[in-house]
């Protein structure tokens, strides 16, 4: 009965996404209505879905299965098979996007009269849609059809502010990259196909050799980690999400590239099974480079949307770590830690999904404004968007894995199971894991920093421009939208088991056996600690500890110091008396250390361009800085210097626009083609 | 009960003890100088006086500024109360263990960075972007280092590092040891703004890193960053000396008396870290910036290397 209801609630929830998509269609040319209306109805739909999920999730590990199609043609049916793991991925989805249409009342009023507002939400509901598809679709072809629309709805949207400089050579990348990582997806899916005779999703995997299955797994590997934005597939990433609209970014970096997560959980996890150790080594150390450069290079970044993509970057490291362990433990039948290792994953991914959502939504705000994304032309925002400074607290905050917030509780678990692993693991391994104990420790540090800058830059100090000056508060719904999902990420934090709890029911439905027995062992109140045989922790008596603290210092500093008394006066200037905000610290000399220290990452260069004499008379001195990636530097441009090369030449050789050669070339193959089938 | 009577020993002995340190360090480096220098006791009276004074407080300023004071206290207090002074008076459980630790440090190193940027001074600005430098470079040793004592005690829990290190008698003969102590020892140096990292004395803003951070607070909220930043100091030296020079299995007597005796030879091994702070200070120069991260990397190499002789001696030898 249960499970009948969720059935009916998610497909009213698809309906209602579909009736929000016809009606920005039909409403196309009255802004205002359509907005308000559409994102009305997706906000009732989120809801839907999400009661839907948390009640398949609770009724127990049975399966929803929905035929949407069927059709004579083979292979080409529409069928929904819900289990824990998408339901999972469909609770993260729908609390964001709950939040996300909230916000997007307010935030796409900046778009009336000027855009066109009826196509662009219809794209954002179908790319839900889609994703909606690709979590829940039965069968491959399905699958790959959803992901496919998923990257190509997402790439309107990121070009949908096309006239800015920049975004259309974002938008081509973003699709290079996609497809690049679509194809080898097509590869591994046909090869389980020419082995298996299906294309059922949750179909057995037995009669696949395991030579195949390694070379199956590489494709996986290439395919999702390009759609995820693991480092080296990640150029993508950084150049799309801040293109993108703020609100799209958010549901690109909260939920989509986590498409790719729930690829490999699916197929490679569930579907292939664990055979080699190398498999789960591999991605931890994808993992642990992608932590470690990813926060690097977001450091160096004073475009507030490029430095949160690169932070996505380094979230999906972590996630990847946690993934890396548990394919390791699987590999080596290690089961209880193999399960703790993919709930860190799949905690970290539902973390990661909410506040990076509420920061890439924070920046619309910042952006909706001040009308810049630009860190140095910001600061003092605090005094005139105070709460929108409060949600971003909130969220760097949890991004920065500190306590009481929920980014915490999943890299605890996380840093556990690497702990368990170099208790459990050879000496290869154990060295692994505490370089990767190292990797998480910098990259957690250095997150810190990030947002620290991001923060303090932004929020505080003076004003650097007319920008910030002029800022005023966003409109209420973008504040509830933020709201909403800064109140997860600190409930999330002190009472980390009402997500834990789900989370062990999807990876109970998935393995047989469930670890929450460990994980809050012989606690009198359920919820507020987590305790493994290793350690235990608890963000909720910490959080009481601090406030017990603070009001004990009030109390003690009163009695002895008496009543508080404040003076207002300048900031200390030397005795210059003329400080203004060119004074402050910039951005880029906030990160300028770490960027000398790791210079070998960053290649920084400068060049200071002066005119006329420069001892007496200087006309002008124009100062540049720039670093460049070495990723891209080492790996991409080669590559591309090789393809130009190619195309080139084919240009000569092969292609060479002749109609006659090309009618010879069908003739060839037509000919080569009967010889074959003569013969075989 | 147990757990109250925790609290209250711990919090006395964290909050009486940690002003002595920076009393005796600064002593130890006055005498080294032929100097009589300020009574041990000076930061008891300064924190007093400071109590006492109205606060001046930066016009630009936010909330954030006024917050941020009573932010570095209470997380310095809450990680105190993780670091046990004494096995003996520990309750079973502690709500937190080394990543819970760290954590709470780094939300107040994160209030403490944001405040330093709040008052649109350069100083703070600097000293903010330099112990972003500084704490990225040493948080991966401080993890090395308290995962490989963590997984000799098969615990991440600090109490129960503790309890094991104890049964092993004298662990400081053993090679692991020895790095992870020397490796936390660096950290401690870099953690507290001492010599040859930063230098707590200075006030030439060009060359500070903590002292930037609060060159603007003054009053009760100087008092509180003043005293928060002596109980982290305390804090890590307390888990140095409690984790890798144990007391209490020496300790045959029982009751009062024997927490007494604990707590003294606790206190008498935290002078004795003093003294080689102070002699570390006097002996050598603040390093410039960019040489820090030699001796970041120098701990990182050091704690690294405990963990693979803990390999080599095969873990249940060490």
């Amino acid at each position: 009965m249960e499970v009948g209801l969720a059935t009916n609630l998610f497909k009213a929830a698809i309906l209602f996404y579909l009736l929000g998509a016809a009606v920005a269609l039909i409403l196309i040319n009255r802004h205002k209505l359509c907005n308000i209306i559409s994102n009305a109805i997706y906000s009732v739909a989120s809801a839907l879905l999400i009661v839907s999920s948390i009640i398949k999730i609770i009724s127990g590990s049975g399966q929803i299965n929905i035929s949407l199609f069927e059709s004579p043609i083979p292979f080409i049916t529409m069928n929904i098979r819900i289990d824990n793991l998408s339901a999972i991925f469909l609770l993260a989805l729908s609390l964001l996007v709950l939040c996300v249409s909230l916000y997007s009342m307010g935030y796409i009023s900046h778009y009336y009269g000027k855009r066109n507002v009826g196509i662009f939400n219809f794209l954002y509901s179908t790319f839900i849609l889609s994703m909606i598809f690709v979590f829940t679709s039965a069968n491959v072809v399905f699958f790959y059809i959803a992901w496919e629309l998923m990257s190509m709805l997402s790439y309107f949207l990121v070009i949908f502010e096309s006239e800015h400089e920049g975004n259309q050579r974002a938008g081509i990348i973003y699709i290079i990259m996609t497809y690049v990582g679509t194809a080898f997806l097509l590869i591994g899916f046909m090869l389980i196909y020419s082995y298996t005779n299906s294309f059922d999703i949750f179909g057995s995997s037995a009669a696949i050799p395991e030579f195949a299955k390694n070379i199956i797994f590489i494709m996986f590997l290439i395919g999702f980690a390009t759609k995820a934005g693991a480092i080296p597939f990640h150029v993508w990433l950084p150049q799309a999400h801040p293109a993108a609209p703020s609100n799209v970014s958010a549901l690109m970096s909260g939920i989509m590239i986590k498409t790719a997560i729930y690829g490999f959980v699916r197929f490679v996890l569930c579907y292939l099974g664990i055979q080699n150790t190398w498999w789960g080594v591999l991605i931890l150390c994808i993992g642990i480079v992608s932590a470690v450069l990813g926060v690097a290079y977001a450091l160096m970044e004073h475009n507030i949307k490029r430095l949160l993509a690169y932070s996505s970057v380094e979230n999906i490291g972590i996630i990847l770590i946690g993934l890396g362990v548990c394919f390791i433990a699987f590999a080596q039948e290690n089961l209880l830690l193999g399960e703790m290792a993919l709930v860190a994953a799949l905690f970290h991914t539902f973390n990661h999904t909410l506040f990076k959502g509420g920061l890439f939504l924070g920046a619309g705000a910042i952006q909706y404004s001040t009308h810049t994304k630009d860190m140095e032309k910001l600061g003092g925002l605090i005094k005139t968007m105070p709460i929108t400074a409060l949600f971003i607290l909130c969220f760097s905050l949890a991004v920065s894995a500190i306590v009481p917030f929920n980014g915490f509780v999943s890299e605890w678990l996380t840093y556990q199971s690497l702990f368990a692993n170099i208790v459990s693991g050879q000496a290869g391994l154990n060295i692994l894991s505490i370089l990767a104990v190292a990797a998480l420790g910098f990259a957690g540090a250095m997150a810190a920093a990030c947002f620290v800058k991001l923060f303090g830059i932004s929020f505080l100090g003076l004003p650097r421009s007319d920008h910030s000056l002029n800022a005023k508060e966003v409109p209420i719904t973008m504040k509830i939208g933020m709201g909403m999902l800064a109140t997860l990420c600190f409930a999330i934090g002190l009472f980390p088991l009402l997500i834990l709890k789900l989370i062990d029911k999807v990876v109970f439905s998935l393995m047989g056996s469930s670890i929450l027995e460990q994980l809050h062992g012989g606690c009198g109140i359920a919820y507020y600690s987590l305790n493994l045989s290793s350690g235990s922790i608890s963000p909720a008596v910490m959080l009481i500890a601090i406030a017990g603290v603070i009001l004990l210092a009030l109390l003690g500093i009163r009695i002895i110091g008496g009543k508080y008394i404040e003076r207002k006066y300048g900031t200390w200037d030397c005795g210059f008396e003329a400080l203004n905000s060119r004074m402050q610290y910039t951005a880029t000399g906030f990160s300028k250390p770490i960027k000398i220290v790791f210079k070998i990452l960053f290649r920084p260069s400068r060049e200071t361009v002066v005119t006329g004499d420069l001892a007496y008379h200087p006309e002008s001195i124009e100062y540049i800085t720039a670093d460049e990636s070495i990723i891209e530097k080492y790996i991409y441009n080669p590559v591309c210097e090789r393809i130009k090369y190619f195309s080139r030449r084919m240009t000569f050789g092969v292609q060479t626009g002749s109609i006659h050669s090309y009618l010879t070339y069908i003739f060839v193959t037509v000919l080569l083609l009967m010889l074959y089938n003569m013969i075989a | 009960m147990k757990i109250l009577l925790y609290i209250v020993i711990q919090l006395f002995v964290i909050m009486m003890v940690a002003p002595l340190l920076n009393g005796i360090i600064k002593k130890i480096k006055a005498l080294s100088q032929k100097r009589k220098g300020a009574p041990i006791f000076q930061m008891y009276f300064d924190l007093y006086k400071l109590c006492k004074k109205s606060s001046v407080v930066s016009d630009v300023s936010s909330w954030v500024f006024k917050v941020t004071p009573y932010i570095v206290f209470a997380t310095a207090i809450a990680a105190a109360l993780l670091v046990p002074v004494s096995t003996m008076i520990a309750p079973e459980q502690l709500p937190g263990d080394i990543i819970m630790f760290v954590s709470i440090l780094a939300l107040g190193r994160f209030f403490m960075m944001i405040a330093a940027l709040d008052t649109a001074s350069t100083f703070g600005g600097m000293g903010s972007s330099r112990e972003a430098l500084i704490s990225s470079l040493t948080e991966p040793s401080i993890l090395v280092s308290l995962f490989t004592v963590g997984l000799i005690s098969k615990s991440t829990s600090l109490l129960q590092i503790m309890n094991v290190m104890k049964d092993k008698g004298v662990p400081l003969v053993h090679p692991v040891y020895i790095m992870i102590f020397f490796a936390l020892l660096t950290i401690i140096i870099a953690e507290t703004s001492r010599i040859p990292v930063d230098d707590p004395s200075t006030h030439l803003e060009l060359t500070m890193v903590h002292e930037a951070m609060i060159l603007e607070y003054s009053g009760r909220h100087l008092a509180l960053m003043e005293y928060g930043a002596a109980i982290k100091q305390l804090t890590f030296i307390t888990l140095l000396v409690n984790i890798l020079i144990p007391h209490d299995q020496l300790i045959a007597l029982t009751g009062i008396s024997a927490v007494m005796l604990s707590l003294t030879i606790y206190l008498i091994k935290v002078i004795g870290v003093c003294i080689i702070i102070a002699i570390a200070e006097v002996s050598t120069v603040k390093l410039k910036l960019f040489s820090i991260p030699n001796l970041a990397a120098l701990s990182f190499i050091l704690s690294v290397l405990g963990f693979l002789q803990y390999f080599v001696l095969g873990g249940r030898y060490v």
